[in-house]
């Protein structure tokens, strides 16, 4: 069994009226890319600031590297890696020097420090930038810069708090490669995104969390079996009649038919080889048909299932 | 470590334009537009320096006064007696190289003052003066103190002579406080108090530095902060760089508004260099860690704390005769505890009293109560930020 590097039990923690986190629960292993899904104010940002001892929490308890987190616990500190929401860069400081400093909070050899500032800069793709001032850097740029500075330290745990927020495809897509490096090469990754493409590309477990409560967790194969949507085949068939829509939604696993304008929608539950058995069906009716084609749930699908669809910032925007 | 976040510190710091425009800049600006204001004035006095002045003395006349003026001279260091003939001390006079000429006839004998501010026929000593203005004040209040208290004695010695030892004890307490009173109000110039006041404004001014260092340590104010309180060092350790590195570079811009007032204005500042320094470093340690305390009191926005920070200093600033010559009196009268630990006053007071007093007294005062605000201040913010966590981020 895997070994665990955080380890969240029962944490609640309250503004005033407010319950941002409900007795959340997690468990996260070594060597995982894991994500944190939810809507806004689902408490995911109030959890990372917990997990870093940050927060005053109401109940509950939070280990890191099997230690309970304090303010002061330097020692598991010393192995997390930070990029937080916000970018959080000095302005006075250029590009190096800003790596350089936060490098040299956890690493004290000159050489060394060097070394790994070195490979910051090149991962992160600023070598052209080493002198540039954070304020001269377009948006990708400074993202790529704020994620450089809370990795410099090689950290075995990085926590990511939405890093790719407002950041164009190219940057995007190298942030995301990067972590996925970062994870080769032994990093266990916390990562929160509203993108779910992201979380559904980089990540080998997920948590998806509503109102302070972890509502679903595991891969995303499972967290797709959690849900009654399956397979969505869409068919050209002309002049269906009422008893066939009928017979095909007799099917195994079919839940849901609807049949307009000649074009055939079948929603299955789950299950494999259904659209075998649609076929298999129309050819025994010996019933003509147009292009065929089939989506599997998305990860996009699974949260709104769970989450559900309504708008959340009602009371924010109140 | 240390060292290398220091180094960054001063970096930051340097780079800040908005700090160099106000630390630095700022205060050269208000002190031009002073000697602009007042720089006559500055410029024709020669305040804290002594007090030169010609004696003559007639033969035969009571040597009473001229052991005073040499007392005056070599213990109290107000006065630069020359004694000499009566046509060499009115060209001296004439030729300004002195302030004024003491006569001194035998007893009985009198003389007539040029433009006299005092004259006794009594003691046979006249003050003659070629202006008016505070040297000659000065020159006055010795003499006029000089005939009282030796008329004073006369009068007891004849009517109770048994009580002249008691007259001696109380006149000795009264000379005591011609020194450290009366003559220092003489020396006071309240043109001067602008300038301190300016340069206790320029201490105060470490308090935004201050401020920011809170910003940038406080997790709930910045998300920098978040960052460095999340990193692997203790937040102690990131501190004391820090903090150092906005005291040096305050103490910078200090240095550099008070060497411009002192050597391009000749603004007279006194000559006490090793204590002047102090005070202004003391001074600029007590404004760094205002700053800094009121960065870490309380859940206030980061940009009304600012405002507060300002507010403070401009009022302490204020209070302490920034813009209005005296109220430092009139606070120090009417509400002496405010007076007491006004960070601007105290300044102001601890700079003053090096050029006004003999003694390191109220020197001293000033400073011990500088140090002390200061530790307070110091030992509040440590407790405040020393393992915390905060409720919302």
């Amino acid at each position: 069994m895997a070994k665990k590097v955080v380890e969240i039990e029962n944490l609640v923690k309250r503004y005033k009226d407010l319950i941002a986190l409900d007795h959340l629960n997690l468990a996260i292993e070594e060597g995982e890319v894991f994500g944190l899904l939810g809507p806004n104010g689902s408490g995911k940002t109030t959890a990372i600031n917990c997990i870093l001892a940050l927060l005053h929490f109401d109940k509950g308890s939070v280990k890191v590297f099997g230690e309970e987190m304090q303010p002061d616990s330097y020692g598991s500190k010393r192995q997390i890696g930070v990029v937080l929401q916000n970018v959080a860069v000095f302005e006075e400081l250029t590009v190096q020097e800003n790596i350089d400093y936060f490098c040299g909070l956890y690493v004290q050899e000159k050489q060394v420090r060097k070394q790994y500032v070195e490979e910051a800069i090149e991962f992160s793709g600023l070598e052209n930038f080493r002198k540039f001032y954070p304020k001269k850097l377009s948006g990708g740029l400074l993202r790529r810069l704020n994620i450089a500075c809370g990795i410099a330290h090689k950290p075995k745990l990085i926590i990511m708090d939405e890093p790719t927020v407002a950041v164009d495809p190219q940057s995007r897509n190298r942030i995301l490669e990067g972590i996925q490096k970062l994870n080769r090469d032994g990093a266990t990754i916390i990562y929160t995104s509203h993108y779910m493409e992201e979380v559904e590309q980089i990540c080998s477990r997920i948590a998806i969390l509503d109102k302070g409560r972890c509502v679903a967790s595991g891969t995303k194969e499972e967290l797709k079996s959690m849900i009654k949507m399956g397979e969505k085949i869409h068919m050209e068939a002309e002049g269906l009649a009422p008893y066939q829509i009928a017979e095909i939604k007799e099917l195994r696993h079919v839940y849901q038919v609807d049949y307009r304008d000649g074009m055939l929608e079948i929603r299955c539950s789950g299950g494999k080889h259904n659209l075998v058995h649609i076929l298999e069906y129309f050819g025994s009716r010996e019933i003509g048909f147009g292009r065929v084609y089939s989506e599997l749930p998305t990860l996009n699908d699974v949260f709104l299932e769970i989450t559900g669809k309504d708008l959340r910032d009602h009371a924010e925007v109140k | 470590m240390f060292f290398r976040l220091y180094r960054y510190g001063l970096i930051r710091s340097s780079r800040d334009r908005m700090m160099i425009f106000w630390n630095l800049i700022f205060p050269v600006i208000l002190g031009s537009l002073f000697h602009v204001a007042f720089g006559n004035y500055t410029d024709k006095e020669v305040l804290f320096h002594r007090v030169p002045v010609a004696y003559v003395q007639e033969e035969g006349a009571d040597g009473n006064f001229a052991l005073l003026l040499e007392a005056l001279e070599t213990e109290n260091g107000l006065i630069q007696v020359q004694k000499t003939s009566q046509e060499k001390a009115e060209k001296l006079l004439r030729e300004g190289e002195a302030e004024g000429i003491f006569f001194q006839k035998k007893t009985g004998a009198g003389e007539q003052s040029l433009k006299g501010l005092s004259g006794q026929e009594n003691s046979g000593i006249s003050l003659v003066v070629a202006e008016q203005g505070i040297n000659q004040t000065i020159l006055n209040s010795i003499l006029e103190q000089y005939e009282r208290t030796s008329a004073t004695f006369i009068a007891i010695g004849k009517e109770h002579p048994e009580g002249i030892q008691k007259a001696a004890e109380v006149l000795e307490g009264e000379y005591s406080y011609l020194k450290e009173g009366s003559l220092g109000d003489a020396a006071s110039n309240s043109i001067l108090d602008y300038f301190y006041s300016l340069i206790a404004m320029n201490c105060l001014m470490g308090a935004v530095m201050g401020l920011q260092c809170a910003v940038e340590f406080k997790a709930n104010l910045s998300a920098l902060a978040a960052r460095r309180m999340a990193a692997g060092a203790s937040r102690f350790r990131m501190l004391w760089p820090d903090l150092a590195a906005k005291v040096t570079l305050q103490f910078v811009c200090i240095i550099f508004s008070v060497s411009y007032l002192m050597f391009a204005l000749d603004v007279p500042l006194g000559d006490q260099w090793g204590f002047l320094l102090l005070t202004l470093f003391s001074g600029d340690v007590l404004g760094v860690f205002l700053g800094f305390f009121i960065g870490v009191c309380g859940k206030m926005p980061y940009q009304m704390k600012e405002a507060l920070c300002v507010t403070i200093m401009m009022v302490s600033s204020f209070f302490s005769g920034l813009m209005v010559s005296g109220i430092q009196r009139l606070i120090e009268r009417y509400v002496p505890v405010f007076a007491r630990i006004n960070p601007a006053s105290l300044i102001t007071k601890a700079c003053c009293s090096l050029n006004i007093y003999d003694t390191y007294g109220r020197y001293l005062e000033n400073m011990g109560i500088m140090l002390a605000l200061t530790a307070a201040l110091a030992a509040g913010s440590f407790l405040i930020v020393r393992r915390e966590r905060y409720a919302g981020i």
